[in-house]
């Protein structure tokens, strides 16, 4: 977990940076380019995978990198970076669902050209993978898609999902638990484990 | 549904999440540990799910969102600079309605009688009555509120002109 984690207080290592002189500075066009290549395909997958909605899953990624490029830049490291889109795409999400958002596109799965070179069988397992998770409440998929998928600390989530580092380990012990729950009615887990 | 994890669980989720081969000790552990086996699962299912997320998708073009951005960025310094401006226009309007209203206070006599010579009926008492107000300042009065009034109207119209867009 730790090989790749990320660090998710990019607003903090900004802060640290500016007062160490560092001056914060609009990007180009060209570095912007670089940043959106290297970043958004993973933070996509996992505002597809929070949203279950491609056209929600595009605007958010959008409005994560209009956010970044609101404001002058106090880092250009890519970890803090990926963090503070991270960071951003989360807010975004949160804002999304407060604002109802939710209800008004309905969940859809990939198309045959976007789920890959699968096909048939293996989609339709695809399909219901990405059903199972959506029975998970958006806090949830939030925590293990950042904890698993992206190795992220807890400290780290906590400061992405505005929670106590403390209950995060709480949180992400009960979403797993939760998830084997949900793949053993569904018939992927191998049973009860009490 | 409480927190109880195996002093074990730790070491075998860090494993799950990085791919990595457990030891003989944690799988060892793991087949006689339901609650540690359900908590690798979910890690696997979501690191499984991850890797079917990984489709070759046309995402939002890039060039778009820089130009919606230098928009935005736009947007917002316009905003910010015409923040004053905003402010004074609403301060030039509570002048004038102030000053308007300090006026009719002021010359409240002279605009009655003013008003009496013009009503057709009241010239006959207006002309009977002392002359309190000279044709000057009949002048000045009607001149006075003509201006404020045209500066409320103008700052009126500017403030519903200006909501507009």
């Amino acid at each position: 977990m730790a090989d790749h984690a990320v660090t998710l207080d990019a607003e903090d290592v900004s802060a640290q940076q500016v007062e160490a002189g560092a001056r914060p500075e609009l990007l180009n066009e060209s570095e912007f380019q670089d940043i959106y290549r290297l970043h958004a395909r993973p933070l996509w997958a996992y505002l597809y995978r929070l949203t279950g909605n491609a056209a929600d899953a595009d605007d958010l990624l959008q409005e994560a990198y209009c956010r970044m490029l609101a404001a002058p830049l106090a880092t250009r490291d890519d970890r803090e970076l990926r963090a503070y889109l991270f960071r951003a795409a989360t807010n975004a999400a949160t804002d999304l669902w407060r604002r109802g958002g939710r209800g008004k596109r309905r969940e859809e799965p990939l198309s045959d050209d976007a789920a890959g070179p699968a096909r048939g069988g293996d989609a339709a397992l695809k399909q219901d993978m990405a059903r199972t998770f959506r029975d998970l409440k958006p806090q949830e998929r939030m925590l293990l898609w950042l904890a698993h998928v992206e190795g992220s600390a807890h400290r780290e989530i906590a400061a992405a999902l505005g929670l106590k580092p403390a209950s995060v380990p709480v949180l992400l012990f009960r979403a797993r638990r939760k998830l084997a729950g949900l793949l053993r009615k569904k018939g992927y887990g191998p049973g009860d484990p009490s | 549904m409480t927190f109880r994890a195996c002093s074990e669980q730790p070491d075998i989720l860090d494993a799950a999440s990085a791919g990595r081969e457990l030891p003989a000790v944690l799988t060892a552990h793991l087949a006689s540990c339901p609650s540690c086996r359900e908590q690798v699962d979910a890690v696997t299912f979501v690191r499984g799910l991850a890797e079917t997320a990984d489709a070759p998708r046309q995402l939002p073009d890039p060039a778009v969102i820089w130009w919606k951005a230098q928009l935005l960025r736009r947007w917002q310094a316009e905003r910010a600079a015409s923040e004053p401006i905003e402010r004074m226009r609403w301060i030039e309007l509570a002048a004038g309605v102030a000053s308007l209203a300090a006026f009719l206070v002021w010359q409240w006599q002279g605009l009655v009688t003013l008003v009496a010579r013009a009503v057709p009926a009241g010239v006959a008492a207006a002309s009977a009555a002392p002359q309190e107000s000279s044709p000057m300042a009949i002048v000045l009065i009607v001149c006075g509120a003509a201006s404020i009034g045209a500066m409320v109207l103008a700052a009126l119209h500017r403030r519903l002109g200006g909501a507009s867009y």
